[in-house]
């Protein structure tokens, strides 16, 4: 574990303060400390409504309510993906929550396949949830364990002004492709997520740059606005529809803006002075 | 006459060997005792060279380059570079979505790939930024970019017509979907596209430099849909200058009978769209690109006996010359002489291809392929073939009719097209104040409905 996890909240500034090789730098970590405070907050909020969600989720897997777990599959997963770059950065936690088939040799098979995908799996390919019951526990105390361990932590201004394009790295690289939602086809309750999470970290930051690059703020703005736009045409009243129903050429306009957002956020940590 | 041709070969290669019918006995009892009777020890022949050219060194050390990295193909001119430049071993064709709204977006995209093109093929020092940022460029190639014979070759599919009612009217006449011809089993995966790139260099590494240079830098115009690498086997240089055409992966010389692609006259007749074409004018210096991802099932094909393989050809395998005599890949058949097929027969690659009538002159086409190896399947063969890619004015007067005529051919037992597209090449970008597509911009602000959609 790294040192910096470490360290307790209220030595967040100074501790960003000796990381420091110069007095520009200084300032704009000085100047962070209140973007990164609320962006803690909106974690710990984040990773509390995870806890309660999965409890739920929980909930209805133990009770064999297969219809009802499906439909919680989706939004239990979104406060997860908002935070994810946090949440990654404990990766025993992330493995064992957000694992994918894929990541396993065995894939599907493979007895160490667990969390939010394998109840997936069981759910959607086998209709059924039997034999989840240990995995569903163990989720409920990751998450829990999650939201300890997060309250716990020092965020790393690199790391969370890096999450905004970390975010999208994501969706370009696994999201887009419907492959991280694969049984249940619920990618853009994890899109939406994934975009709410990046653009949080940017209006968090934006005061900080706006003066500097009026452009480069406008773009990205404009960016994250077509994504909105995009994704509004597949809301229903209670979320998103199926990621199949997604046309060709709305997931072409996704990906020029995702990797669009990948190239120009993958700037801000710089911008900002940070290394 | 099938069975004398391997005889004969072996036959010529080793004249202190023994005799034909030795041999034919050898093939009976052994199997294997005419390879193991004819072939030279490993290393025999070519001892001497490869250890001076090999070398001492440490093994991370890289390997050395050619002067060709210094070779630069002049990038503007009243066609694009890639089509009549001669191949160099390397190329990639990758296919893109195209995220344009309106003109607007359509132009600034051009001028954006214009200027990544320019500065990739002529080469230069890559900007130094801020080391807190990312870095400008992937650095694959170094802090100098050398042009390495480097061309980009931009394209146009149909659909980046057919899905923009303000381009649609300006679509080249004969631009179309790819259809399924009878052999094919297209997958959508690896099919069409709004814009294709080709890229071409003497090193792969410069090819691949440059795709992920502009798909770096635009993003929010280009979605990569598709792409294939494929190379060319190199050869030494012979005392004459002309050295043959490259082999395909079935191991045959592929573009022997091409036009001379340094006869101008010609290419304008057979390559660049002209007035004679009857095409939009935007169009003019551009050219039909058809591309086909041709798979070759390699082990079948190389199960298969020579004689037989020269028949499906058309041609000699060692020499490329064709089967009714001459020594080269560069002597003409005479298919007069031979009216029933008895020496090159009908149905052969070459015969149905170019049947060299004064009809099917007009059918000519620039190929200028390059060999793919995708790894393997998942039954354990090679996934080997062909990235076809040719050039003409008329696209169905070239690609479509010869493909026609080739439908059906024994050849396709060994072949199955899986991917491609037809694309149209922009005409060239003539000096610095211009720019790739600036004609069919041109063309959409004249267009009479474009005028009244703003306010004109």
């Amino acid at each position: 574990m790294h040192a910096w996890k470490a360290l307790s909240v209220a030595a967040l500034a100074f501790a960003i303060g000796v990381g420091s090789a110069n007095a520009k730098q200084e300032d704009i970590t000085l100047e962070l400390v209140e973007p990164l405070a609320d962006y803690k907050i909106y974690v710990a909020e984040n990773t509390k409504q995870l806890v309660k969600d999965t409890t739920a989720f929980v909930a209805a897997i133990k009770d064999g309510d297969v219809e009802k777990a499906k439909s919680l599959f989706g939004p239990t997963r979104t406060s997860y993906e908002k935070i994810e770059p946090i949440a990654e950065l404990f990766s025993d936690l992330d493995v064992s929550i957000d694992a994918r088939a894929d990541d396993y040799e065995k894939a599907e098979q493979d007895p160490d396949f667990t969390g939010f995908h394998k109840i997936e799996y069981v759910l959607w390919e086998k209709d059924t949830t039997d034999g989840l019951d240990e995995i569903a526990d163990k989720l409920l105390a990751d998450v829990t364990d999650l939201d300890k361990r997060i309250n716990d932590l020092t965020f790393p201004p690199e790391k969370v002004v890096g999450g905004a394009a970390v975010l999208m790295e994501e969706v370009a690289a696994t999201k887009i492709s419907g492959e991280e939602d694969r049984y249940s086809h619920t990618d853009l309750w994890d899109f939406d997520a994934n975009f709410a999470g990046s653009k949080k970290i940017f209006i968090l930051v934006k005061p900080l740059i706006v003066e500097d690059d009026p452009e480069f703020v406008a773009k990205v703005e404009e960016n994250f606005g077509d994504v909105d736009e995009t994704l509004a045409k597949y809301k229903t009243d209670d979320g998103f529809v199926s990621y199949e129903e997604l046309t060709d050429e709305d997931r072409t306009v996704l990906s020029a803006r995702v990797n669009t957002l990948a190239e120009d956020l993958s700037t801000l940590r710089g911008k900002l002075g940070l290394d | 006459m099938r069975e004398e041709k391997p005889m004969k070969k072996s036959q010529q290669a080793t004249p202190q060997d023994e005799t034909v019918s030795a041999n034919r006995r050898q093939v009976l009892l052994g199997g294997i005792g005419l390879a193991a009777g004819t072939a030279l020890a490993p290393g025999q022949a070519f001892a001497k060279s490869t250890e001076e050219e090999a070398g001492q060194g440490q093994v991370a050390e890289a390997p050395i380059a050619g002067k060709t990295v210094k070779q630069r193909v002049p990038f503007h001119g009243e066609h694009q570079a890639g089509i009549v430049t001669p191949r160099p071993a390397n190329g990639i064709v990758a296919s893109f979505n195209v995220i344009a709204d309106d003109p607007e977006d359509l132009e600034a995209l051009f001028r954006e790939l214009t200027a990544r093109i320019a500065f990739l093929t002529q080469g230069g020092e890559v900007p130094e930024l801020n080391p807190k940022l990312p870095p400008a460029d992937s650095g694959i190639l170094g802090p100098v970019i050398e042009p390495d014979k480097l061309t980009v070759t931009v394209s146009l599919g149909a659909s980046l017509f057919d899905k923009r009612p303000w381009l649609r009217e300006l679509k080249p006449k004969q631009l179309i979907r790819m259809a399924e011809f009878p052999n094919d089993a297209l997958d959508s995966e690896i099919c069409h596209g709004d814009l294709a790139l080709q890229l071409c260099a003497n090193l792969q590494d410069t090819c691949i430099h440059a795709l992920r240079d502009i798909m770096k830098n635009m993003p929010e115009y280009l979605v990569l849909h598709w792409m294939q690498e494929g190379n060319v086997p190199v050869v030494q240089a012979s005392a004459g200058g002309e050295h043959g055409t490259a082999r395909n992966f079935l191991g045959f010389h592929d573009g022997s009978a091409n036009p001379n692609s340094t006869d101008a006259k010609e290419m304008d007749r057979i390559v660049w769209v002209t007035e004679d074409n009857g095409e939009p004018d935007w169009a003019m210096g551009g050219s039909y690109q058809a591309v086909r991802i041709i798979r070759n099932f390699v082990e079948r094909w190389d199960r298969t006996p020579l004689g037989e393989q020269e028949l499906i050809f058309g041609r000699k395998k060692d020499s490329g010359a064709p089967l009714d005599g001459g020594k080269t890949e560069f002597a003409v058949p005479d298919y007069a002489k031979d009216p029933d097929g008895k020496k090159t027969p009908l149905d052969s690659h070459i015969r149905l291809a170019n049947p060299r009538t004064a009809k099917s002159q007009k059918n000519l086409i620039l190929r200028r392929p390059f060999n793919y190896s995708n790894g393997f399947t998942k039954s354990g063969q090679l996934d080997q073939g062909l990235l076809f890619i040719v050039y003409q004015a008329d696209l169905m007067e070239g690609f479509l009719a010869v493909q026609s005529r080739l439908n059906g051919e024994p050849l396709e037992e060994y072949i199955k097209p899986i991917g491609g597209g037809y694309f149209f090449v922009l005409p060239g970008a003539r000096d610095r104040d211009d720019y790739l597509g600036r004609t069919l911009i041109e063309a959409i602000r004249s267009e009479p409905s474009q005028q009244a959609a703003e306010g004109l």
